[in-house]
């Protein structure tokens, strides 16, 4: 069978757009499972389409069981798929805590696009007084925003 | 859901932003009563509904966590 792209060439070339501001490195990191199979799947051929659109996003992909450590280590432990983005310099990954659990479709690919693209920056883009209030935040705060793909 | 992650990036040692599709993970959504979106959960307790602005977020935050 062909392979057929997910992302038609509008779309693509958008993206390609977008992606020639990017300065820094991302690592976008995705988490697969046989019993999530058919999600999963279309997870990883949107998620390599979108990381091949530019050369500083590099994709990984580890299986939510057989890479349990891996996935605990991001906390995303039975969760596929699941998706990190995180920043990339050199051999050092850093974890900036972003995640999303599903297929990013519809206007959340946009949020995906929008989230690399901050990543690269390494700016959250957050008001001062809110970065402020963030940073001396003492005790852990877990946000699960749930939305509907399409 | 953009927000969200703003705010995780600002400071990852202590916050955890996901985004959920919530027809993929039904068992998650059903756990906490979803039943229009865009809702986010604040530390399993807190609730805001709708896309709101950052101020909007933040102030529940606060008055979840302590200002």
């Amino acid at each position: 069978m062909a392979y057929q792209r997910i992302l038609n060439d509008d779309v693509l070339n958008q993206v390609k757009d977008i992606f020639k501001q990017l300065t820094n490195e991302v690592k976008v990191i995705l988490f697969v499972s046989a019993s999530a199979e058919e999600v999963s799947g279309i997870t990883q051929q949107l998620l390599g389409e979108v990381c091949g659109a530019s050369d500083k996003i590099h994709l990984e992909v580890f299986d939510v069981v057989n890479d349990n450590a891996i996935a605990k280590q991001y906390k995303v432990s039975g969760k596929a798929p699941a998706i990190v983005v995180a920043a990339k310099d050199g051999d050092v990954i850093t974890d900036y805590g972003i995640r999303f659990l599903g297929v990013p479709s519809g206007h959340e690919f946009g949020t995906l696009i929008q989230d690399i693209v901050m990543v690269s920056s390494r700016e959250s883009g957050l008001s001062e007084a809110a970065k402020t209030y963030i940073k001396s935040l003492a005790s852990p705060l877990h946000l699960e925003v749930f939305v509907t793909p399409g | 859901m953009l927000l969200a992650h703003q705010i995780a990036m600002t400071n990852p040692e202590m916050v955890l932003a996901e985004g959920v599709s919530a027809q993929e993970f039904m068992d998650l959504s059903a756990t906490y009563g979803i039943s229009s979106v865009p809702d986010t959960v604040i530390n399993g307790k807190g609730r805001v509904i709708g896309a709101v602005p950052e101020n909007n977020l933040i102030q529940e935050i606060k008055r979840l966590m302590g200002a």
